[in-house]
Formats: C-alpha cells, sequence, structure tokens
C-alpha cells in the first residue's frame, strides 16, 4: 500500500466507525551514510522507513496510534488502537485538531548539495586523506564520514487541513585520533557545507584541537571566572531547553513557571527560537499540530517574553499557540521543542571576550551531560576539558575537571558574550546555538 | 515474517556483486507506553514498527541497508541496493537455509502488549499516587509503564535462520519534591525481560515509596563538596561505574578499530584482585538478556575480568573479523535501521571479599552515593563521568547528611586500581544505553564497592 492508499483506507475505517475528528500523519525518511577506517570506506548504509499515526477524538479525549506496516488489516488496527487507548485518558487538555492558519510562512532553504552513493563515499575519503596529512601524529583510528538525510511528511484532518513538507540534510565530519609523546587524543568537528574549502577546514579544526589537548595540566578545585566556548553554551542550553516547554511550566516541573514577563538573565542575554533560520537546512512553515511557526524572542534582554506552546497548553494558557508542537518522528506524541534555538551574539569578539576575563579557564567540551543535568532542579555537574587563561591568553591544556552550577544562576551570571554563534548538528527540526560566555567564579572540582 | 524462499533469494541478491557474508534481519515490533502525570493518565502509545536491514560483508567492509517496505519488490530493491554499493557484477548464488530451534530462557506469562489498558493504568496509578500521597512535599509526580513486544528473525549466507521473541516490562516513576521555591527530584525504574508478572517481583506502591523518598532526601541535602576523595558506591545501579568506566572500553566497536585503552591487554592484569567482572547475556528475564543476539548467535555468559586480569571482549561478527576472535553473542541494535555492533548485555561486578559493613567503617572521610545515574565515557582516554542521585557525606566510618549535585569523574584504567574493596551484595540496574547502533537495555550491577581515590565535582 501507498500513501494515498493508507490514507483512503484510514479515512473509510474512521467514518466506519463514527468518528467525526481524525487526523492522518505520514513521514518518510531516507538516508545515506558512510564512514572510513584507515584509507578505506568501512561502512556504508542507507535506509528507507515510512509510518502513519492516527490521532482521534473520542468523547473529548485525545487517542493516537502509530505503524509502519502498511496493510488493511493493520490499518483497522490502527483505528481500534487508538479509539481505544483514548478512552482511558484522564488529563483535561483540550483535545484540539487544527483547521489550519490564514496564511503559512514560505521556507527559503539553502541550496544543497544531496550527493549520489559514488559522492557520498568519494567525500569521505577525501577527508580522511586531508586529516591523515594534517599533522604527522595523526593516528589509526581516525575516522571520517558523511551523511545526507530528507524527510518528507504530510498531514491531513477531518477539518480539512492538508498540509506537505520536504526538507534534506547532508554533511560531513572528521574524528581525529593522535598519538604523541605517549598520550592519545581525540576531536570531532563537523560541517553541514559539503564545499572544498568546508571539508578541509573540517580536518584542520578536528587535528588541531586533538593536537591541543596533550599535555594536559591539573587544576585546583576552587572558584574561577569561566568562559565557556559556543559549542559548549549551546550543549547546556540543550540540556536545560525543557525549561522552556510551557507543558513542563504547567506541571510544575519546570522553575519558569508564572515567570513570563519578569527579568530570569542578565540583560545582556536575548534567546531566539526561529523556525525558518534562513541558513538551517531543516526548517519549517508548520509544527506537528499544523500551526504556523514563527520567530520568536524567548528571552528579550533579560526578560522571559514567552514560553514554548503547542495548541493544549496555549488553549489552558489563554495564549496563542506558538507553533512548537513537534512530531519528529511519525510515531511520536507532539511534544514542544524549539527550532533553531540560540543565544544573540554579543558585540566583542572571542580573543577580546577573554582579554576582558583575564585570568581563568575557556573551556572547550562538556561530557555526560545527559545525566549531569537536571533541568527540574537546573542544578549541573559536568566533566569538562578546557585551558588556563592569563593575562587573556590561552594557555596549557587542563586534565579532566568538573563545573558546576545552577542553570538559572547561570543565566543571570552571563557576564560577557563574543559575537559568534556556533550552531550545532540538527536533529529533527531543533538546532542549538550559543556564542562564548563568559561567567565569573564558577565551581571548578579539580585537583 | 517472512518465507524462506524469498530470504534465500534475498542473500543471493545481496552477494550478486561479490560479497563474502550476507545477512537478513527482520523484526516486528510492538511499542506500548502509558503515560502518567499531574494525578492523571495523560497519554497512552501504542506503536507497531516493522522492517528489514539487509547487510553485506566483504572483508572488513560492510554495506547496510533497511527498509519498512515489505513488499517481494521493496526488500529485493533493499538487498540490491546493498549489493550496488559494494561493487559491480550479478554472480548467481544459491542459498540453502536451516531453520533453528531456539530454546526460550526468557518465559513470559502475561504480554504487556496484549494486556488489557485498564489492568495496566490501575498499576501505574497505584505506583505514582503512593508517591504523591507520601508527602506534602512531593509536587508532581510523572510515571510511565512500558513494554515491549519484539519478534526478529535472522537469515545469513551461512545457512542460519532464526527467530526468537523478547518481551519486556518497565516502570519508571519519577517524583519531584519542593519548598521554599525549590524542587528536587527522585526516581524509581525497575524492567526485566519479562510480561506483567514484573509485578509479582516489585510492588507497584514501593516503587512510588522510593521515587518519593529520594526526591524529599535531596530537598533537605546541601551541595556536595568538590574534590578528591573516598567514595563507597551502592549495589545495584552503581554498577554503571563499570559500564561506563570499562565496559564500552571492551566492546569490539572500539578494540577492533585501535580506538580503546584496553587494546592488547588480555592477559594483562588491569584491575585491583578483587575485581571479577562479566558480561552474561542468558541471565533468565533480566533486561538485558536475549535468547540470540541481533546476528543470530546465542548469548553466553563472557568473563571480562578475573581476579583483575583481562579475561575478554565483547565482539560482533565485524569485530570477531578485525580481531581474529570468536564473537561473543554480543551483538545488538535498537531497531532495523541500524546495523549492529558489539554492545553489552547484562554487565556486572561480580561479589568479592568484603563485608559491606567495613566498607563503610573504614571511610574516615568521604561520600556514600546510595543511587547513581546515567554517565558516559570516552573509550580512547578511559574519561568517563556519572552522576549521583542520592548521596551522603561519610564521617569517622559513619552515613551522615545527605548532598546533592555530585558527579563523580576519572578514567576506567585509574579506577579499575582504585577499586580496592568489593563487598557481597550483588544486584543489578536497568539502563538504555546509548551508542552507535542506537539504545539498547542493558543491566549494570555489582556489590557495595569502594574506590579510595576519586575526583568528586561539587561546589
Amino acid at each position: 500500500m501507498d500513501f494515498d492508499a493508507v490514507k483512503d483506507c484510514l479515512i473509510q475505517e474512521a467514518n466506519r466507525a463514527g468518528l467525526e475528528e481524525y487526523e492522518v500523519y505520514f513521514m518518510e525518511s531516507s538516508g545515506m551514510s558512510t564512514e572510513t577506517l584507515k584509507n578505506e570506506i568501512s561502512s556504508f548504509s542507507s535506509g528507507v522507513s515510512g509510518g502513519v499515526s492516527f490521532r482521534c477524538v473520542v468523547n473529548g479525549k485525545m487517542g493516537s496510534a502509530a505503524t509502519e506496516l502498511f496493510t488493511e488489516e493493520e490499518m483497522k488496527a490502527l483505528v481500534t488502537r487508538a479509539m481505544d487507548g483514548a478512552k482511558y485518558i484522564e488529563n483535561e487538555d483540550r483535545a484540539i485538531l487544527y483547521a489550519g492558519a490564514e496564511r503559512y510562512e514560505t521556507v527559503k532553504v539553502p541550496e544543497s548539495l544531496i550527493p549520489d552513493a559514488a559522492a557520498v563515499k568519494k567525500i569521505a575519503l577525501e577527508i580522511q586523506e586531508r586529516t591523515y596529512s594534517e599533522s604527522q601524529w595523526i593516528t589509526d583510528g581516525t575516522q571520517s564520514g558523511v551523511f545526507c538525510d530528507q524527510i518528507s511528511m504530510e498531514l491531513m484532518n477531518s477539518h480539512g487541513l492538508h498540509l506537505s513538507h520536504r526538507v534534506s540534510m547532508s554533511g560531513a565530519y572528521a574524528q581525529a585520533v593522535i598519538q604523541k609523546d605517549g598520550e592519545s587524543q581525540d576531536a570531532f568537528d563537523f560541517t553541514l557545507n559539503l564545499d572544498s574549502d568546508s571539508l578541509t577546514a573540517v580536518s584542520s579544526r578536528a587535528t588541531q584541537e586533538a593536537l591541543s589537548k596533550v599535555g594536559t595540566v591539573d587544576i585546583s578545585s576552587g572558584k574561577y571566572d569561566v568562559i565557556l566556548g559556543g559549542k559548549q553554551m549551546r550543549s547546556l542550553l540543550s540540556a536545560f531547553s525543557p525549561i522552556f516547554s510551557a507543558k513542563n511550566a504547567q506541571l510544575g516541573l519546570s522553575l519558569l513557571k508564572g515567570r513570563e514577563g519578569e527579568l530570569v538573565a542578565n540583560p545582556i542575554v536575548t534567546l531566539m527560537d526561529d523556525p525558518l533560520r534562513e541558513d538551517c537546512p531543516m526548517q519549517t512553515a508548520f509544527d506537528g499540530e499544523g500551526v504556523a511557526t514563527r520567530r520568536k524572542a524567548v528571552i528579550k534582554n533579560g526578560v522571559l517574553n514567552t514560553l514554548l506552546y503547542d495548541l493544549a497548553t496555549a488553549y489552558k494558557a489563554g495564549v496563542e499557540s506558538t507553533g512548537n508542537g513537534q512530531r519528529v518522528g511519525y510515531a511520536e506524541n507532539v511534544t514542544i521543542r524549539p527550532y533553531s534555538f540560540y543565544l544573540a551574539g554579543g558585540t566583542v569578539s572571542e580573543t577580546e571576550l577573554r582579554e576582558t576575563m583575564g585570568d581563568g579557564v575557556y573551556i572547550t567540551e562538556l561530557k555526560g551531560l545527559h545525566s549531569g543535568c537536571n533541568a527540574v532542579t537546573g542544578d549541573f555537574s559536568i566533566e569538562s576539558a578546557g585551558y588556563k587563561v592569563r593575562n587573556g591568553k590561552l594557555c596549557e591544556a587542563i586534565k579532566s575537571f568538573t563545573i558546576a552550577g545552577n542553570f538559572f544562576e547561570l543565566l543571570k551570571g552571563i557576564e560577557g558574550m563574543a559575537n559568534e554563534v556556533h550552531f550545532g548538528i540538527p536533529s529533527g527540526f531543533t538546532v542549538y546555538g550559543a556564542p562564548d560566555v563568559m561567567i565569573r567564579q564558577m565551581s571548578v572540582a579539580g585537583k | 515474517m517472512i518465507k524462506r524462499d524469498l530470504l534465500e533469494e534475498l542473500l543471493a541478491a545481496a552477494l550478486s556483486t561479490g560479497g563474502d557474508f550476507a545477512e537478513v534481519y527482520a523484526e516486528h515490533t510492538r511499542n506500548n507506553g502509558i503515560q502518567f502525570v499531574d494525578g492523571k493518565i495523560d497519554r497512552i502509545t501504542d506503536n507497531v514498527l516493522s522492517g528489514v536491514g539487509i547487510r553485506v560483508f566483504l572483508n572488513q567492509r560492510t554495506v547496510y541497508a533497511s527498509t519498512s517496505d515489505l513488499t517481494r519488490e521493496g526488500l529485493l530493491r533493499c538487498a540490491r541496493s546493498a549489493a550496488d554499493a559494494l561493487g559491480e557484477g550479478n554472480a548467481q548464488i544459491s542459498i540453502c537455509l536451516k531453520p533453528q530451534t531456539v530454546i526460550d530462557s526468557h518465559p513470559v506469562r502475561i504480554n504487556p502488549c496484549n494486556a488489557e489498558n485498564s489492568y495496566k493504568t490501575n498499576i501505574l496509578k497505584k505506583a505514582c499516587c503512593t508517591a504523591a500521597e507520601h508527602s506534602e512535599l512531593i509536587t508532581q509526580v510523572q510515571g510511565t509503564l512500558a513494554g515491549v513486544d519484539h519478534e526478529i528473525l535472522v537469515a545469513n549466507s551461512d545457512g542460519l535462520l532464526v527467530e526468537d521473541r523478547h518481551v519486556r516490562t518497565r516502570i519508571v516513576v519519577n517524583a519531584i519534591a519542593s519548598k521554599d521555591g525549590e524542587n528536587q527530584s527522585g526516581s524509581c525504574a525497575p524492567g526485566r525481560g519479562m510480561g506483567m508478572e514484573l509485578f509479582e517481583l516489585f510492588d507497584p506502591s514501593e516503587v512510588g515509596k522510593r521515587a518519593a523518598e529520594m526526591a524529599l532526601v535531596n530537598l533537605r541535602a546541601d551541595y556536595c563538596k568538590a574534590g578528591q576523595m573516598t567514595v563507597a558506591i551502592e549495589n545495584g545501579f552503581g554498577g554503571v561505574i563499570f559500564h561506563e568506566a570499562c565496559g564500552h572500553s571492551l566492546e569490539a566497536t572500539q578494540v577492533g578499530v585501535g580506538m580503546s585503552e584496553m587494546c592488547g591487554k588480555l592477559g594483562q592484569k588491569i584491575a585491583n584482585e578483587k575485581i571479577t567482572a562479566i558480561d552474561d547475556g542468558t541471565i533468565p528475564n533480566a533486561w538485558g538478556s536475549v535468547n540470540v543476539d541481533d546476528e543470530g548467535n546465542p548469548t553466553r555468559r563472557n568473563v571480562l575480568i578475573e581476579n583483575g586480569v583481562l579475561k575478554g571482549y565483547m565482539i560482533d561478527r565485524l569485530g570477531s573479523r578485525r580481531m581474529g576472535m570468536p564473537m561473543t553473542g554480543n551483538s545488538r541494535r535498537q531497531s532495523y535501521v541500524y546495523e549492529p555492533t558489539s554492545r553489552m548485555t547484562n554487565t556486572f561486578i561480580d561479589n568479592g571479599p568484603d563485608r559491606n559493613e567495613d566498607i563503610i567503617s573504614s571511610i574516615e572521610y568521604g561520600l556514600y552515593a546510595r543511587e547513581m545515574g546515567g554517565g558516559s565515557v570516552n573509550p580512547l582516554t578511559g574519561a568517563f563521568n556519572f552522576s549521583v542521585r542520592e548521596g551522603y557525606m561519610i564521617r569517622n566510618g559513619k552515613i551522615c547528611e545527605p548532598v546533592r549535585g555530585a558527579s563523580l569523574i576519572g578514567t576506567g584504567s585509574q579506577i579499575l586500581q582504585d577499586i580496592d574493596m568489593v563487598g557481597q551484595n550483588l544486584a543489578t540496574g536497568q539502563g538504555m544505553c546509548g551508542s552507535s547502533s542506537g539504545n539498547v537495555p542493558t543491566d549494570v550491577g555489582q556489590p557495595l564497592i569502594r574506590v579510595k581515590k576519586i575526583t568528586v565535582g561539587g561546589r
């Protein structure tokens, strides 16, 4: 069965079951990736998978079920399972299937090269060769890879809404491993641009970073002024992004509950959520419920402007949905998530920011954020790596240490921001970005 | 799931361009989940995952292709795309599959995916309501009851054809305690490779109570002081220390490409002689157990470290080719979308010689980590981190006031030497381990252990 046949079958089943409000959501993803080892392609994979989710309103409650098995029998079972599930829902959320917005933005996706299998392998081998030529200390274990993904989706419901969208993304990475002075170190870097200059830069950055980790010194435990590198600040923002969900706030799982309009960060902090950021490959004009997406400042000059809402939480709060009810996979429930979620850059360069700090620690790696951060409390205690900074200059690399603090306090304690915003690799429609940020007197645990 | 003659045709097509080995993996998985929050059943999910992954080998190279299109044409297209990515040609190959019988060591009485929603919602509510009613300070309780019914088929060009079914059930309760504008959390999340009979082992009320108690302890805890100290790590999920600090570095995924600090150390003393560590995928109905792995090989009990000496690695088919060593039944993947690789099953430090009370009384000043959270490791350098979910200071051999926000960092090779006392109350805890082949259920475990010196992150 193709999707049109699946859709027809589900509509027929929904009508037979007497359902007045229902929705069909289809998503297909396809992708290709390859990886090298030494000077060979060690693995290549490709995949196509598609699934359909069915949601329906029964006695004011939302039921849902999903499947990848496209048979008539399964479509009947799908409707039955969704209807049965709805019977047990007890929450007081208004079950809303959306009739559609008056207007949806036009998505301007940057032109990106979607390579074929042969090109994917060629690019991966080229990066690998470049990485090996970057330094005499590069050793086996060094890997390069290329990936490309395409996602298409279609959303239709009994109110006549019918939307579809297709996005694609490709990228490449290098994982440089070096062995020098009896020490092994590695570093990872990536690009979402497959032009020659970007690929060369990836090899170079990964190699230089791995080399710079050799010959580390200890740091004594204590309080230090620190600069969190942009990549690290965006990881921290990612780990704590659930605090901006209106659902979590309404359930008392976010300390931002009831704080819209209040100062929650240093006035130099502006936090943007942009579903249509022009140089992002994963843009969308509508969310998983069909609501039009829009660009907004979540924190503006330190003040919490808005939380992120889907239809149910917006109804409860008496506001409009912000278009953040996402569904990344066909089987996923509507979940509130940001799009391009980033701290807007400051006015000084990264070098100038270090000079402002004077002495302290420059943090270039944070590890294990999934376990070291608690979004409910805001507390974090995270394994880190970085460099000592003296008189604004980067000095020795530091042996493994931890930084600890509280994200809500950190937002208020940001005293300086550099002007370059570093974005990560999108996951679904979500990608995080941040510039280097300076925080005074952070707890560091070392020797 | 797929007829034998079509499987043979797929394997032949996959090998038609010069591959030396091909494998078809098919799955049909039902995922059933019930979520509770704010005193009510919030969501019910019921999803079917169904697809096929085809892998072709040529020496140490692999090509993998997957599809959810299970029509004959869709499957042949998938096999052909794998073959084409490997090389050229149109060799005619004949495969003859021989079905094998799998002995089920993990019987299931009440399949969670077929059980009535009313029965399941009652169990979940009992656990969550107990947590909510435990104290006025408990302000929110979230719970999930999840059931997975995972049917797999593996066929390969050596003639192997096996089918197996893994069922697992887990309940997760997270409780939030609040006071003076501050939140703290606690959780309890037991699971097993069994059906709803899980709740004959774990009373739902006790699960809820434990989550609430942990949240309350953390609410009255002060921040843990940072620095190096002696740490006693309790049994059960405390075993995450071995999982992160050493387990990942013993997987062929890392060892086979020279990306592990454990490369070339077989037969060498890498740990304190009190440490014997095992990966055992055969434990009846354990969370990480399966009858056969995702390459169709029976799981087994693998001794990784015996009395401090490195005895073995965890090896899948590709790792076996790279390392020149036999497979160990450790090949796993989240779903057909992922190419499998070597992964842990149920991994634990075995009971040791020390009495638990002696371990605590031996510590003048240190940390007692009663419950651990998750962590991560860089297998190349062995640098690991993990978080402490419930901790207490130890002073003069006694467990004293609770502390929160602690994390432990170190390197695998160092901590294996620094675990200098191993107790006798081995127990396991359940986790979902993430790696290149996706998230798979793994048990971690250990008895109470003492680490003589480790960096504790706090403030």
